[in-house]
């Protein structure tokens, strides 16, 4: 019993690691540029087919492709923002929305007309060894992503609240006008910030890659679950990413392994989350 | 009496912007709320119209308590009410602006009596040339009178009016004047809240001067501006009785 | 530009008639997931004329396509399971607009989004007897499978979107859907009831969509979580009426005509992926021609709120 109990809590800290890093580029991009960017998912999935194909075509080991596929990310969405992201700002917030909904599926879809629909696997020796801590058993690979998630997010709190650029990011996050007048060049911050956080989702991407694999759909229902996770930590808010991911994989892995046929039950808990929390701020403010 | 607040409180943070406050209002009177910067004057205007809930005291409208009304019955009960920031609905034209007052207002209308009645008020408030016009087109002058225009479309039996008089030229001001005026003829009451100093002495009936939230002082126009308190609450800005 | 509109329904009476020869029955089957196309993209676009942004159309086309698939299944006459389908989406939106109406409009999509995701999830998970699972249902047809009297039947159903929308407009709930969408708080202060008034078109939207699923299930012949509960079909309802032009009756109609069939021609290159367009579409359409085509030939007559 208590074994079951501690191996359901050791997956829910595993998974917890990839929400969070899939969330925290969602919740940064919310929390600076003001857009909740509904293309984040696809932004992940275009990192895991970046480590996929650097796997296949050059053996790369998709750990160390996390660099590569973060870069690519960081460059597009460069582009993606002067082209289009820019333009709406000043919009009324639901054109923002309804764009990056349409780079989401465009992506998607254009992903399913190169790749085709069907999932890819990458193979690599570890993630057939496993680590065994008394009762527990966690897979190497799952282990390296939480250590990978944990120190790029140690580091991202580290550049926002220890560097010049992160004062600089934090200061347009507060007070756009304010930093403007202050001299910050406040596009470049958006645009810096956007490349961060779309680099974020593109590593989570490849983190995913290892553990699962890659197909068009996967960043769908990232997105929705990285939904969840900033709607219950509040927009914008970025520590409480880290505790929403563990409440929402926590809630997933202990209806996987509780409720009887919980495999699709645990695909309902993030809705449920966002669900009671909006109700719950709603009736509160009410 | 029309309009009653009895000890009406609102505190923001630590602060209390309104304390307090007791008054009423007459049908068909005039009464100019005045004061500093900060005063809590617009802050009054929100509790009246339900824009956020009091934290104590009563509101009572007519003989009905409305302190825990949400805005649209309020208006549907009469109060009609202007914002000193301006808040036009940007794409739709002139008329269908003063419609949704008519329409939705204190009164239930069908299209064509709200649409009769938009016409009655726009040549009432001199807007019958613009009425084709997008809201967004406009300056800020006649910005002012859409928003006047729109709350007495509602046809209140309290007007609520927040500085919509400020920044117009002495003669737009003079306009307005005329059409508040015409407005009290038909019986409705007039709450308003204005810097400008000539529009409250020709206009009020009676004026409240509030400073940190609270009443300090109550009467006539003349009885208020020579009151020692509100002098000193003045002091330092312009002179009280000025303009 | 009166005639538009009457000249649009004699073709669509007389598209059966065409004679196409050898491809008569595939411009009935165009014209019909045209009028769907149309209706699901209008019926979305009356509750987005009140500012806020659902992104579960196809929760709603699916519930109805199911309670019809599965009271027809169980025996009810055909017309009464038809009946179903707006009536099973009505209700269930009330339920979720009631809780979720209050919320700012960024939550509010966000919530409609995963709502759409979970209903399939559900659907997909039931017991097998019920719902048939991941595999879905075959669906019984309604007059018998008669494809041009279903083509009717679907011209029926488009139609009565299209009286919804236009009753809409011509009465005092435009003018309280336009103040709603442009200034919520001015709205209120105004006298609009304005959770009630975004209930209305918010269930009024889900039922018509509903009753378009029921149709459409009828036309398809079966239910599949994944397809009728799919994101494609929201997708396809936004791009739609956002192409042609939001806020109006002739701009969704006008862009299912156009998009529908540029879909046909691009089925027939690809299998998949083709949603890609309307993803191009909506990006470009938001950029650069926010008013959708409509826009471009109304541009100088806005006397109405918010333009038509």
């Amino acid at each position: 019993m208590m074994d079951l109990f501690l191996q359901t809590l050791a997956n829910a800290l595993i998974q917890s690691g990839t929400y969070a890093l899939a969330s925290s580029g969602l919740a940064l991009a919310v929390g600076v540029l003001h857009i909740v960017n509904f293309a984040h998912g696809e932004f992940l999935m275009v990192g895991a087919f970046v480590a996929y194909w650097l796997s296949v075509l050059a053996g790369i080991d998709p750990i160390v492709s996390l660099v590569p596929a973060g870069a690519v990310m960081f460059a597009a969405s460069g582009v993606i923002y002067q082209a289009s992201i820019r333009r709406v700002l000043l919009a009324p917030e639901l054109n923002a929305l309804l764009l990056t909904f349409g780079i989401g599926i465009t992506l998607q879809n254009l992903a399913v007309l190169a790749f085709g629909a069907t999932p890819r696997v990458v193979h690599t020796a570890y993630q057939l060894t496993a680590v065994t801590v008394g009762p527990v058993s966690v897979g190497v690979a799952p282990l390296i992503t939480l250590v990978v998630s944990v120190t790029l997010l140690a580091g991202m709190y580290a550049v926002l609240y220890r560097t010049g650029v992160g004062k600089s990011i934090r200061a347009v996050a507060q007070n756009r006008t304010g930093a403007h007048l202050v001299g910050l060049d406040v596009d470049r911050i958006y645009l810096l910030t956007f490349g961060i956080a779309s680099a974020l989702a593109a590593i989570a991407g490849s983190m995913v890659l290892v553990r699962i694999g890659a197909s068009p759909h996967m960043g769908f229902g990232f997105v929705l679950k990285a939904f969840a996770i900033i709607v219950m930590a509040g927009l914008g808010n970025l520590t409480g990413v880290l505790w929403a991911s563990l409440v929402l994989a926590t809630a997933e892995a202990f209806v996987r392994t509780y409720v009887p046929g919980g495999g699709g039950a645990a695909e309902a808990v993030f809705f449920l989350l966002i669900f009671f929390t909006l109700v719950w701020r709603s009736w509160r403010t009410a | 009496m029309l309009l009653a607040a009895t000890s009406l409180s609102k505190r923001f943070g630590g602060v209390a912007a309104v304390r307090r406050l007791d008054f009423h209002l007459d049908p068909g009177e005039i009464l100019a709320i005045i004061g500093p910067n900060g005063a809590g004057k617009t802050t009054v205007l929100n509790l009246l119209s339900g824009v956020f809930p009091a934290d104590e005291g009563r509101i009572v409208l007519d003989g009905v308590d409305i302190t825990h009304l949400p805005a649209e019955d309020r208006c549907h009960l009469g109060l009609g009410r202007a914002f000193q920031v301006v808040q036009p609905f940007p794409e739709m034209t002139v008329r269908d602006n003063l419609m949704i007052g008519a329409l939705f207002g204190s009164r239930r209308r069908s299209l064509a009596e709200a649409r009769a009645r938009t016409e009655e008020v726009l040549a009432l408030t001199g807007l019958a040339d613009r009425a084709a016009m997008p809201a967004r087109d406009l300056t800020l002058a006649w910005e002012k009178r859409v928003e006047m225009a729109r709350a007495i479309a509602t046809s209140p039996r309290v007007l609520l009016l927040d500085e919509v008089m400020a920044g117009l030229l002495p003669q737009e001001a003079d306009e307005m004047l005329a059409v508040v005026r015409s407005v009290r003829e038909t019986g409705v009451a007039v709450l308003f809240i204005e810097h400008v100093m000539r529009v409250v002495r020709d206009l009020a009936d009676r004026v409240i001067v509030m400073d940190f939230g609270e009443k300090i002082a109550e009467g006539s126009y003349a009885d208020v501006t020579g009151h020692p308190r509100v002098i000193e609450a003045y002091l330092g800005m312009e002179e009280a009785g000025g303009a | 530009m009166r005639w538009v509109g009457p000249a649009a329904l004699c073709v669509a009476l007389l598209v059966p008639l065409v004679p196409a020869g050898g491809y008569q029955q595939y411009v009935v089957q165009v014209a019909t997931f045209v009028l769907i196309n149309a209706a699901v993209a209008l019926a979305w676009d009356i509750q987005a004329r009140t500012g806020q942004l659902s992104l579960a159309p196809a929760a709603f086309f699916g519930l109805g396509a199911y309670a019809y698939t599965m009271a027809a299944l169980r025996g009810v006459p055909l017309a009464v399971a038809f009946l179903l389908g707006p009536l099973v989406a009505g209700v269930v939106s009330l339920g979720l607009g009631i809780v979720t109406l209050r919320l700012q409009g960024l939550y509010f999509a966000i919530a409609t989004l995963a709502f759409a995701e979970v209903v399939k999830v559900i659907f997909k998970e039931l017991p097998l007897d019920l719902t048939g699972g991941a595999v879905g249902l075959t669906a019984p047809p309604l007059l018998g499978g008669h494809q041009t009297g279903l083509y009717y039947l679907g011209l029926g159903v488009f139609l009565v979107v299209v009286v919804a929308s236009l009753a809409v407009r011509h009465s005092r709930l435009h003018y309280a859907f336009t103040a709603i969408r442009q200034g919520e708080l001015t709205a209120r202060v105004l006298g609009v009831r304005v959770v009630r008034t975004k209930l209305l078109a918010f269930v009024l939207s889900a039922a018509l969509i509903g009753m378009v699923g029921a149709y459409a299930t009828s036309r398809l012949f079966f239910v599949i979580p994944e397809d009728t509960f799919g994101i494609g079909l929201s997708v396809t309802a936004l791009a739609t009426a956002i192409f042609g032009g939001v806020y109006t009756t002739a701009g969704p109609v006008l862009g299912a005509v156009i998009l529908r069939s540029l879909e046909e021609v691009l089925r027939l290159v690809l299998r998949e992926g083709y949603l890609a367009v309307y993803g191009v579409i909506l990006m470009l359409v938001i950029l650069y021609l926010p008013g959708g085509l409509v826009s471009l030939w109304n541009r100088r007559s806005r006397d109405v709120a918010g333009g038509d």
